[in-house]
């Protein structure tokens, strides 16, 4: 008997065997149990592949979309077309990495509980877009392609920001056997997947890099024939601005004003700031990842490198970034990155809460005040302060040349000076033209309905 | 009115915020209950004293008495014998000494170089009578049995198992898990709340019917069968949020269970009864698989289930009760080593039958309680028979199932890379477990009755996913505490035949926890094998009761099992 006794023992070796794979696999649960429940097969969080439940609001309360049982839009088809490109459709040609961003904060997983929730009620994706603003700045958009986006740069709330052309996800159009090209790239979202060649409005970081780096720079003296010869080419303005200062240049656009500042500045120089200020960076908040910029000007010529200083050559924006940009210099030269979720709700509890991402200090408070000042006075002296009745605008517009014979983009950016509507805006309309007849007209709707909001609802 | 119209809704919501109020504390409620009840059960089986008892002594010329602290007891030359006579004409094993129920002693010779004499007559079994002088390889003794009043004392002596009060307070915590169980999932509006409400009934009545029976026969140790009803308890949850219209089967099943356990308790309780029925034993096993062969449906690729009309059933999980009977063996026949290839060559046809069946989990089941009595029998002295044996055995078998088990092979560790085909079953099982987190979702609210086998293979998964990691661990922790208990009974055993059985069928318990929970959790590769008392199925629940015999008769404290004979002092006073 006792060798039998001793010989049991073997048994040990299974249950040891037993524990052991259980310790291994509590292991593996401890280390990835979220992984798990987050992935996309999960059948408690997602749908055939979405988000199983859910509601997408807007800052007002607004139900935008609805996840359950294959996502239900909102009954207004102006505002489905205006908030697309944010919310994605149905059939994930345009995707959003909103919901998978936000899916653990949705769910309200936690380790000790799983996905077991007291209450009922669908969780809650708060934005911080406002629906009507949205609207009205589709409607302001008409039939240009491009993109509007306007946002709060003390707090980085992005009021509206739409892009089009857009469509109804509850009666998608033909748009591969489309051939009037109402429907060109109309997947992406502009605000965030294009990168546009900046023209004009690229000389707002220009000389933000002038009046850092050159100390006699606001004595500096330009003159302007309509024509500035350089090595490798010339400069061409659309009319002679004569002799001017930095300050009536930027408000004329002058190109021969700022080839004759880029030639003081250098390449290498405005090379530096574009780097220091991320102008050409991608920039990332909820999850999205907008589109990278450009701006080389390895082996240029001195007339080339002029032409990058004033926003063509191969420069590229985002406009995301750029307005991140302007945002900073309305906020006296620090920024808050842009951002889209206010908050995520779960049983009436706020399991997420944005918080103003502070970016660093870009410029010294002296440079973003003579910028402002600078942008200040071209709305004064050329784009008219009755278009923004009632707002303290500051802008530079832009008319960024493309190419290939078609008509020049439109572009607009700049904010509003007042305290109480503290706004960064962009405008960017494809082949739409000459930059300030274009885009005025379509911001100066939108900052309207902007201010009309923020005065109605409180909680700016 | 508005009033009105108000308390009337908050009437027909209030009962929703009780349910849920309910719930969520039976979330925390359960697996705490669990644990209380399954340490209360598993600290006697793990901690109980085993005292060294002394049965006879042996009167060695010369004077030296050595005590048999055994039923059971080999004479020899080895360290290991359970009488060592450091003699060098005695043999390494030299003769087994036998006691019996009756209190009669017998000696064998083991195959000895010398042989046994028993009043100078060479013999190869005798019976002792008192006053018999035995001679082993030339040392002359006697057997000194102890007397009757002796053994009355060593019974009473003897560790006692716990008190009828004692198991009458598991019985009850038990009764309350089941009660809390069965209301939740009634409030939680599950499908044939009828029927699965007579489910949980059907076993609280059942464990208590039987704890009575107990009580009628004087035996008050019911920690085994406490483990074993909270268990099935547990199998019936997932039952009644998976296939609630099978709860009323499964409970008919387990009843039937717990008749066969009764039956092969009582077919144990006499060792001279259990070694017949070890034939009928060997020819009903291998009769189930060669029935299985030829009249057997095919279902998932193995052809294993007998359907005789209405019922449909599994004849290779009952064929695992009768393996273990034909693999346990007393200490006189195990010293001889034809038995063990008698045994092999039984273990081989039986190989050959699943083989033929396709049946692989059965099979892989089947070797390792194999290895198991292997292992015990011979030790060390057979174990190079035994590995090429056993080579050869899982040798056939993945050969001929090579094409059905394969897969499982190939996606083992690998679940995360195919989740839509090949790991589907699995990562879908982990996402939903990672789902529950520690307390569960809640009865009712898994999504694991969507997915194939959410009742039987991956049963683990189920009752994580609702009742939380916490219950699925204590579900494991339960068999464990049945297979140490097994382990710590074999020192006391009365017989080898109880102490192969009851590790034997422990082993059997704890490779279907094995292949099933860590399959499930792809530690070790899929296999479909039932988790026992947990998962789903007739002939399952019929074999893991008739495998809980086995421990159950290993048990040798006072009072405990009923395939014990108590002590007959009385009786044994009147002759």
């Amino acid at each position: 008997m006792n060798r039998i006794a001793r010989r049991a023992l073997a048994l040990l070796l299974l249950t040891f065997l037993l524990l052991g794979g259980l310790a291994w696999f509590l292991w593996e649960y401890a280390a990835q149990a979220e992984t798990w429940v987050m992935h996309p097969g999960s059948p408690h969080v997602y749908d055939d592949g979405r988000l199983a439940s859910g509601l997408v609001k807007d800052r007002t309360g607004e139900v935008l979309l609805d996840l359950s049982n294959g996502r239900t839009y909102h009954s207004s088809a102006l505002y489905r077309e205006a908030t697309l490109h944010w919310l994605g459709d149905r059939e994930g040609n345009i995707s959003t990495p909103l919901y998978s961003y936000y899916t653990a904060a949705m769910t309200g997983y936690d380790p000790i509980n799983g996905l077991y929730r007291y209450g009922s009620q669908p969780p809650s994706l708060n934005l911080t877009l406002l629906a009507e603003v949205q609207a009205a700045a589709l409607e302001a958009m008409g039939d240009y392609r491009g993109t509007l986006a306007v946002y709060n740069y003390k707090t980085g709330e992005i009021l509206c920001a739409v892009s089009t052309p857009t469509f109804d996800p509850e009666d998608v159009p033909d748009v591969a056997g489309d051939t009037t090209g109402a429907y060109e790239g109309v997947y992406l979202n502009r605000f965030l997947q294009a990168a546009y060649p900046p023209g004009s409005i690229f000389k707002i970081f220009t000389t933000a890099a002038a009046l850092d780096s050159i100390p006699d720079v606001l004595d500096m003296e330009f003159s302007c024939t309509g024509v500035y010869e350089m090595e490798g080419g010339e400069v061409t303005c659309e009319s002679a601005h004569g002799d001017q200062d930095l300050k009536t240049a930027f408000a004329n656009s002058c190109n021969c004003a700022f080839a004759q500042l880029m030639e003081r500045l250098g390449g290498d120089t405005l090379a530096n700031y574009v780097q220091w200020y991320d102008i050409v960076d991608s920039i990332s908040f909820d999850g999205f990842t907008s589109e990278e910029g450009n701006f080389d000007i390895r082996g240029a010529a001195p007339v080339q490198i002029a032409w990058s200083g004033i926003g063509q050559h191969n420069d590229l924006i985002n406009p995301a970034r750029y307005l991140a940009f302007v945002g900073a210099v309305a906020n006296g030269g620090t920024g808050v990155m842009p951002h889209l979720v206010k908050s995520v709700t779960l049983d009436g509890k706020e399991v997420y809460t944005a918080a103003p991402q502070r970016g660093d200090r870009l410029m010294t408070l002296n440079v973003a005040e003579t910028l402002r000042d600078f942008m200040r006075n071209n709305v004064e002296t050329s784009y008219g302060d009755e278009n923004f009745p009632g707002l303290t605008v500051c802008a530079k517009s832009g008319t960024a040349e493309v190419g290939g014979g078609r008509k020049p983009n439109a572009m607009f950016t700049g904010f509003v000076r007042d305290a109480e509507y503290p706004l960064a805006f962009f405008v960017a309309v494809e082949n739409g033209g000459y930059g300030s007849s274009v885009c005025v007209p379509i911001i100066s709707q939108v900052l309207e309905a902007c201010k009309a909001a923020m005065d109605q609802w409180d909680g700016f | 009115m508005e009033s009105l119209i108000g308390f009337v809704n908050s009437l027909t919501e209030m009962p929703d915020t009780y349910v849920r109020v309910y719930i969520a504390t039976l979330r925390y409620a359960a697996p705490l209950l669990s644990l209380i009840l399954l340490l209360r059960c598993a600290m006697p089986l793990l901690t109980f004293r085993r005292e060294p008892e002394i049965w006879a002594w042996l009167c060695v010329q010369g004077g030296e008495k050595l005590p048999i602290t055994h039923w059971e007891n080999v004479i020899g030359r080895s360290r290991l014998s359970d009488v060592v006579i450091n003699f060098s004409t005695v043999s390494r094993n030299h003769a087994v000494l036998t006691r019996y129920d009756d209190g009669s002693w017998t000696i064998t010779d083991a195959a000895s170089s010398s042989g046994v004499l028993v009043n100078g007559r060479k013999v190869s079994i005798c019976a002792l009578e008192p006053g018999d002088v035995i001679s082993i390889g030339g040392l002359e003794m006697t057997l000194e049995p102890i007397s009757a009043q002796q053994e009355r004392r060593l019974s009473e002596l003897r560790t006692k198992a716990a008190s009828i009060w004692s198991s009458l307070g598991n019985v009850l915590l038990l009764s309350i898990f089941q009660f809390l169980l069965a209301s939740a999932y009634g409030m939680a509006g599950v499908e044939r709340a009828g029927e699965v409400l007579l489910g949980f009934g059907g076993i609280f009545v059942c464990q208590w019917a039987l704890l009575l029976f107990y009580f009628c026969i004087r035996r008050s140790s019911f920690e085994v069968e406490t483990i074993a009803f909270f268990l099935c308890t547990v199998g019936m949850a997932v039952i009644a949020s998976t296939v609630p219209e099978e709860a009323v089967k499964q409970l008919a099943a387990m009843v039937l269970g717990v008749v066969v356990f009764l039956g092969i308790g009582w077919a144990l309780r006499d060792l001279e009864r259990a070694k017949k029925m070890r034939y009928l034993a060997a020819f009903a096993g291998i009769g189930f698989l060669l029935i299985t062969l030829v009249f057997g449906e095919t279902y998932n690729g193995a052809k294993n289930w007998l359907v005789i009309g209405p019922l449909s059933i599994q004849p290779s999980e009952l064929s695992k009760v009768c393996f273990v009977f034909v693999g346990a063996s007393t200490m006189d026949r195990i010293m001889n080593k034809r038995n063990l290839i008698l045994f092999i060559a039984y273990s081989a046809l039986l190989c050959v039958c699943l083989a033929l069946m396709n049946d692989f989990g059965t099979a892989l089941i089947f070797f390792c309680a194999f290895l198991i009595v292997a292992f015990l029998r011979s030790g060390s002295v057979g174990t190079i028979a035994l590995a090429i044996s056993s080579l050869a055995f899982a040798g056939v078998v993945a050969v001929r199932i090579a094409p059905h088990a394969l897969r499982r092979f190939t996606i083992w560790r690998h679940i995360w890379e195919d989740t839509m085909d090949a790991g589907y079953q699995q990562t879908q099982a982990l996402m939903c477990m990672a789902s529950g987190g520690l307390f569960g979702l809640g009865p009712g609210k898994g999504w694991m009755k969507y997915l194939f086998a959410s009742d039987s293979d991956m049963v683990f998964a189920t009752i994580t996913e609702e009742w939380g990691l916490l219950m699925g661990v204590l579900t494991i922790l339960a068999v464990v505490a049945l297979a140490l208990f097994a382990l710590r009974s074999a020192a006391v055993s009365r017989s080898g035949f109880y102490t192969i059985g009851a590790c034997t069928a422990a082993g059997i318990l704890l490779v279907q926890v094995i292949l099933n929970a860590l399959g499930t959790v792809d530690i070790v590769p899929l296999t479909g094998v039932t988790f026992p008392f947990v998962s789903n199925g007739g002939s399952s629940m019929l074999c893991t009761w008739g495998l809980l015999a086995f421990v159950k008769a290993a048990d040798t404290r006072q009072n405990a099992s009923f395939a014990v004979p108590l002590f007959r002092g009385r009786r044994r006073d009147r002759e």
